[in-house]
């Protein structure tokens, strides 16, 4: 075999690996469809400007923290508040960052920044869970973008349909309460140990007590003394 | 235009935060400390919003409004199911259902 054909049959192995990775994400679009079109649907029916809160979804494009912003604003909370907020829920991206640097070191810059764009909790758990050897980059990068994409897409259109459903939407459905709803629920799938759980009772304590602050500036408060409650709660436990 | 400069610096954040490992690695880790930081951020946070939205609404400590049963109805079907749908479903049913009895 001449080197020529041995390129060919690393090309049709990457799109094999495009097609693996969208087919192995299928089951998570249809749990990410429907929180799509609540942000859609909610964001569309809060104070927030509709362009700017669509616009999130490409500019951000991470979920819990587009919603946040909605929930801040929406509501009356300061500019600066809902910043920290979002970039909080979102820093959890520097460890998806330092986990898949360990694969990507070889891969051509722009590879790296439409990885980093792409870059979810799903699309990271989904590929790093598949792939926990590092030697097998070369198929890694095209596994993730097969999943990274598809759930792109996904989030863009459903998303999309939900600022075109939400003017529909009587006030007496009290769709707001779904906000509150799926912090909850991303709250229960997030508490997994026992300093998880001091961290997460000391948040929502310490936000309720500080709920009188102005400017949601209680969430913030609430935040801190979460990490800093869960921190020192696993050094004593461990 | 408040709404457009909040959702534009938190994309250039959040677009740095996932960006700054993947360029860097092999030059610059994940310090430890951060790094043990951050895995209580997601619970510290998401409580924080969470628990003021059910139990304050409006910035008002109010235990007694019908968001409260819905919201544990909605929670127990997210820790029996794992799926934020689900949460949605059964807790806003809830809350339907006890705004039309009340």
């Amino acid at each position: 075999m001449g080197e020529r054909s041995a390129e060919n049959t690393v090309d049709d192995a990457a799109k094999g690996m495009w097609i693996d990775g969208a087919r192995s994400v299928s089951p998570i679009l249809i749990g990410v469809a429907p929180f799509g079109l609540i942000f859609g649907v909610t964001a569309a029916n809060s104070d927030v400007p509709t362009l700017a809160a669509w616009a999130s979804s490409f500019i951000v494009f991470a979920g819990a923290a587009q919603l946040s912003i909605i929930e801040v604003l929406g509501t009356g909370g300061a500019a600066i508040v809902a910043i920290f907020t979002a970039i909080v829920i979102n820093s959890r991206h520097l460890m998806y960052s330092a986990d898949m640097g360990r694969y990507t070191s070889g891969l051509p810059m722009w590879r790296k920044v439409a990885m980093a764009y792409l870059l979810t909790d799903q699309a990271y758990l989904i590929s790093t869970h598949r792939f926990r050897d590092p030697r097998a980059s070369a198929s890694f990068s095209s596994f993730y973008f097969g999943a990274a994409l598809s759930l792109w897409i996904t989030w863009q259109i459903t998303t999309t349909a939900g600022f075109l459903l939400g003017a529909s939407v009587p006030e007496s459905w009290s769709l707001e309460f779904a906000i509150p709803l799926t912090f909850l629920a991303l709250l229960i799938v997030a508490v997994k140990d026992k300093p998880g759980l001091v961290a997460a009772a000391t948040g929502g304590i310490v936000a309720l007590l500080a709920v009188g602050l102005p400017y949601h500036l209680g969430l913030m408060a609430g935040a801190l003394a979460g990490v800093a409650a869960g921190v020192a709660s696993e050094r004593w436990t461990t | 235009m408040t709404a457009w400069v909040v959702i534009i610096i938190v994309g250039i954040a959040t677009f740095a935060m996932r960006f700054v490992f993947i360029a860097l690695f092999g030059k610059v880790g994940i310090p430890g400390w951060l790094e043990t930081s951050l895995r209580y951020v997601a619970p510290s946070v998401l409580a924080a919003i969470a628990v003021p939205a059910v139990l304050a609404p409006g910035g008002v400590v109010n235990l007694w409004s019908p968001l409260v049963p819905a919201a544990i109805i909605g929670g127990l079907a997210a820790w029996m199911t794992k799926s934020i749908g689900a949460a949605i479903l059964f807790g806003m049913a809830a809350l339907w259902l006890i705004q039309w009895i009340g």
